[in-house]
This record gives structure tokens, C-alpha cells and sequence, in this order.
């Protein structure tokens, strides 16, 4: 049996060759001796550990003696099996059996390795875990102590996107009637993306092509890595302090599927929720569907649809200020000729009351003809009476008006006949 | 600062406006007059419009720059 926890001896670090290609002489220091181990004076006082009864070792030198020959035989491993006895604990850490048809193996996942695990594994899976074989020496066990996992079938980033599909639905994040409306017009444009990646790429060459009126405000951010879900979250919550942008793009170009995955972490949706502006999604390619893009207000196929969604070109912009220039003019028009129209209404029925007026005042006008007409002295004449007249204009309607041989006249029905008193008066008394 | 947007927006408030009923001839011109003006403006964006890129960085006291982007 080797001795255990042997020291690896020091060594002199060679000289290097100095900037003139010369090795100086160095003189080898002469290390002391390492202390003597309990091992090595146990070993002369009673022989070899466990050789006999009298050398028997300790119960924790046998597990610590298998742990440092374990651990120092292995290095880190990729295994094949199925999981069972799955049990997340309270402390956080995750246990469970790796098996196959006839032999197992206990596993751990700690706590701080869980990260870069999509989902905790279900029992019945078949995996390939990722790990160091150590002995946990308080139980004298051989423990499986796993930083990866990938289940077959990518099962785990299945479950996983179901479980935060299921949580952002439970929140109601995912609802239509959270859907807000673009903007039409939108000035400033955040986009949360790689600065130097393709959806950039794509969305300046559309806004660019289009010479629509916007301003793109790069937010810069990881789109994969292990950095990614915090970095695109801290780009968004970016936006939103910053307060200048009136939409957001977020996404990426094409890529594999683990690529992508940063799009689908449960803090990346709740971020791209938490968003102040209407947010475009657009990750990968049409056929890559994220949570982020269910979350999302608006899910562009890639980035360049985002870009066109987004934005009108200049010809739109015109027709568009074309078409509402005419609708005013025409609407202008209908109201002028609208006006123009109740004026020579107005004009006619003054008109005609005008005229109703007058007819009116004429037949009155008649009537009162007609009555004076009765009234008249010359109707009196017309039925064959006379009236005499001095010559001053006056009625002679009296024996005492008339004197002897003065003139007068007598008017009759056509005209004037000059007269002369011829004789005496002769009166009615 | 009206923006494109605004202006549209009063653009298709003035041509609502117009299309209701019972609308004085010295509103209807008020309107339409106010509505060229607008038309112009909103032309003249149209016209300026520029794509333009840029990087929001933060700075150490949590405020915000644009800086013009090269390329």
C-alpha cells in the first residue's frame, strides 16, 4: 500500500536563458528534508497501517486513503445513465442514483453548479452527466459529483422551457391583452443586441435601404454564453433608466440551438415583460420560436422584419401625407361648397318672400283702389250729375253762393262747361 | 418639438374634424389652413429623414451618452 498524502517534492525551477542567450550558474539549493509523517512513525513503531490487527487503520484513514486514490485515478467523466431517486433536497443540492441494467451509482449536484443545468433531471431520464467520482467519506459511499447534465432528446431544455412557459403563463405574462400596439412612427429605435452580430448587421442595412426617419440606439448585450440572460436583462433594464427610446428590437441572428438559449430564460422574458416601450422580438431564424418572443409584443421572424415592422420608408411617409392631404382638400372643399350652396338657398328664399311681399302690397293696393274708387265724386258725375265750381275751385253747393251774372263752372263726367248766372235765385224757402 | 407622429396624428384629427357635420365655413378654413401647415412640415421630415446609429453607454453616475456609431 502507498503511503498516503505523499508530498510531491519541491524542484529547483530551471534558470531561464537571460536576454543574451547565456544560462547563468545557479548553485542548487539544497531543500531540508520533509518533517517525518505520523504515517512513517507509525509504520516503524508497529509495521505497515492494517497489515495486522495491532496496525489496524481508522475507519475515516481507510475512506480518506480511498478518496485520495478515487479522486486522484479519475478525471472529470462523462457518464451514460438513467436517473432515479431524484431528490431535491431542502439544502438546495440535488441527489439522485445513475444507473444502468446492473449497476448504480449515487450523484449530487450541488447548489452552485445547478446554473448550468436547464431543468433538474426526472427520474426515468436518460442522461450523460458530466462529473468527478469522489468518496464521501462520512458515509464510506462513492458519490457521482456532477456540474453538467444533457438528457437525450434535449429533454432537459424542453422541460425546462416548459416549466418557464408554464410560470410566465401562471403570471399572466403571456396573455394577448398584455399586447401593446407599436408605435407608427417610431424616432428612437433601442436595440438590445451584440453590437457586432448579425441582426445588428441586418436591421441597419433595412433602416439604411428604407431612409426612414429613426434613430438607432444600440443597446449592447452578450446573445449567448453563460453571461447572456444577465447581460441582454442589464441592457434592458438600460433602456428603460435611460427612458429615450420609444420602441425596442431584442434578438439575434441564426445560430445553433443552444445559441438561442439565452432567449428562453425565465429572466430575459420577465425583463423584455417589464419593458416600459412596446418591444419587437426577433431571435434566430423563422423557424426558432423563443420565450422571449412569446413574451414579447410584437414576434418578428428575424431581425431584419423587426426592422421592416418597425419602420416606413420614405415613399410610405409620403404617400401617406399625400393621401391625407387630398382628404383634407376634398373635405375642405365639401364643406366650402357646402356653405356656397345654403347661401343661394338663402338667396332664393329672400327672393321669394321679397316677391310674396310685394304681390302682397299690391293686392291691397287694390282693394284700396276699388274702395276709393266707390268713394269718388267722379263715379257720382259718371251716373249723369253735375257739380258746380266758382272759379276759385270752390263747391257752389248754395242759392247764396251764386250771385247775380257771376260765371261759374259745371263739371259733368267728361269735363268743364263754362256757365252764367242768367236769372233771380229761386230757393227751396 | 412636434414630431412626425404628432403632426400625423393632428393631420387625421383636422381631417376627422372636417368630415363632421354641421361645420362652420370659418372653422373649415381655420382648419384647413392649420392642416397645410402641418402637410408641410410633415414633408419636410419626410424629406430630412436620415437613418441614424448610435450606442447608448451609461455612465459611472448611472447617466446616459449616444455615442455615433462608424460605420
Amino acid at each position: 500500500m502507498t503511503t498516503p498524502r505523499r508530498r510531491t517534492p519541491r524542484r529547483v525551477a530551471a534558470a531561464e536563458p537571460d536576454l543574451f542567450g547565456t544560462t547563468p550558474v545557479v548553485e542548487p539549493i539544497a531543500l531540508p528534508e520533509p518533517p517525518r509523517s505520523y504515517i512513517s512513525e507509525f509504520i516503524e513503531h508497529v509495521g505497515y497501517p492494517g497489515e495486522s490487527a495491532r496496525s489496524a487503520v481508522t475507519v475515516s484513514m481507510l475512506t480518506e486513503t480511498a478518496r485520495d486514490v478515487i479522486e486522484g485515478a479519475f478525471v472529470p467523466i462523462w457518464v451514460r445513465g438513467e436517473i432515479s431517486d431524484f431528490k431535491a433536497h431542502r439544502n438546495g443540492h440535488w441527489y439522485f442514483c445513475l444507473r444502468d441494467r446492473t449497476a448504480q451509482v449515487r450523484c449530487v449536484v450541488w447548489n452552485r453548479d445547478q446554473f448550468r443545468i436547464p431543468a433538474a433531471p426526472d427520474n426515468g431520464m436518460q442522461v450523460a452527466a458530466f462529473g468527478r467520482l469522489t468518496v464521501y467519506a462520512s458515509r464510506g459511499e462513492m458519490q457521482f459529483t456532477i456540474a453538467r447534465i444533457e438528457a437525450d432528446g434535449d429533454g432537459l431544455r424542453r422541460k425546462a422551457l416548459e416549466i418557464t412557459r408554464a410560470r410566465l403563463e401562471a403570471d399572466g405574462l403571456l396573455a394577448l391583452e398584455r399586447k401593446r400596439p407599436l408605435p407608427r412612427f417610431p424616432r428612437v429605435i433601442a436595440v438590445v443586441t451584440s453590437p457586432d452580430g448579425a441582426a445588428l448587421h441586418d436591421i441597419k442595412a433595412v433602416i439604411r435601404r428604407r431612409a426612414a426617419n429613426v434613430r438607432l440606439v444600440v443597446v449592447a448585450a452578450a446573445v449567448q454564453g453563460n453571461s447572456a440572460p444577465e447581460e441582454l436583462c442589464f441592457a434592458l433594464d438600460q433602456v428603460n433608466r435611460w427612458g429615450g427610446a420609444d420602441l425596442v428590437i431584442i434578438g439575434r441572428g441564426g445560430g445553433a440551438h443552444e445559441d438561442l438559449w439565452a432567449f428562453n430564460d425565465e429572466r430575459v422574458a420577465r425583463a423584455v415583460a417589464a419593458c416600459r416601450v412596446p418591444t419587437i422580438s426577433a431571435v434566430g431564424h423563422e423557424i426558432d420560436i423563443s420565450i422571449c418572443d412569446l413574451v414579447a409584443d410584437y414576434r418578428a421572424p428575424t431581425p431584419s422584419a423587426a426592422a421592416e415592422t418597425a419602420t416606413h420608408s420614405r415613399q410610405e411617409l409620403q404617400r401617406e401625407l399625400a393621401k391625407l392631404s387630398s382628404h383634407i382638400a376634398a373635405s375642405t372643399r365639401a364643406v366650402v361648397r357646402s356653405s356656397a350652396d345654403r347661401l343661394r338657398h338663402l338667396a332664393r328664399d329672400v327672393a321669394a318672400a321679397s316677391n310674396e311681399h310685394v304681390a302682397s302690397r299690391r293686392t291691397q293696393l287694390e282693394t284700396i283702389a276699388g274702395r276709393l274708387h266707390a268713394l269718388s265724386p267722379l263715379a257720382t258725375l259718371a251716373r249723369g250729375y253735375a257739380v258746380a265750381r266758382g272759379e276759385d275751385g270752390t263747391t257752389l253747393d248754395s242759392i247764396a253762393a251764386f250771385r247775380d251774372r257771376m260765371p261759374f263752372e259745371l263739371v259733368v263726367r267728361d269735363g268743364v262747361v263754362p256757365a252764367k248766372v242768367s236769372g233771380p235765385r229761386r230757393g227751396s224757402k | 418639438m412636434t414630431t412626425f407622429e404628432q403632426r400625423l396624428a393632428r393631420l387625421e384629427e383636422i381631417a376627422a374634424e372636417l368630415d363632421g357635420e354641421q361645420l362652420e365655413l370659418s372653422r373649415a378654413l381655420e382648419l384647413f389652413e392649420e392642416g397645410i401647415e402641418n402637410l408641410r412640415a410633415a414633408s419636410e421630415d419626410v424629406a430630412r429623414a436620415e437613418a441614424r446609429v448610435q450606442r447608448l453607454v451609461e455612465r459611472a453616475d448611472g447617466s446616459f451618452d449616444l455615442d455615433e456609431s462608424n460605420d
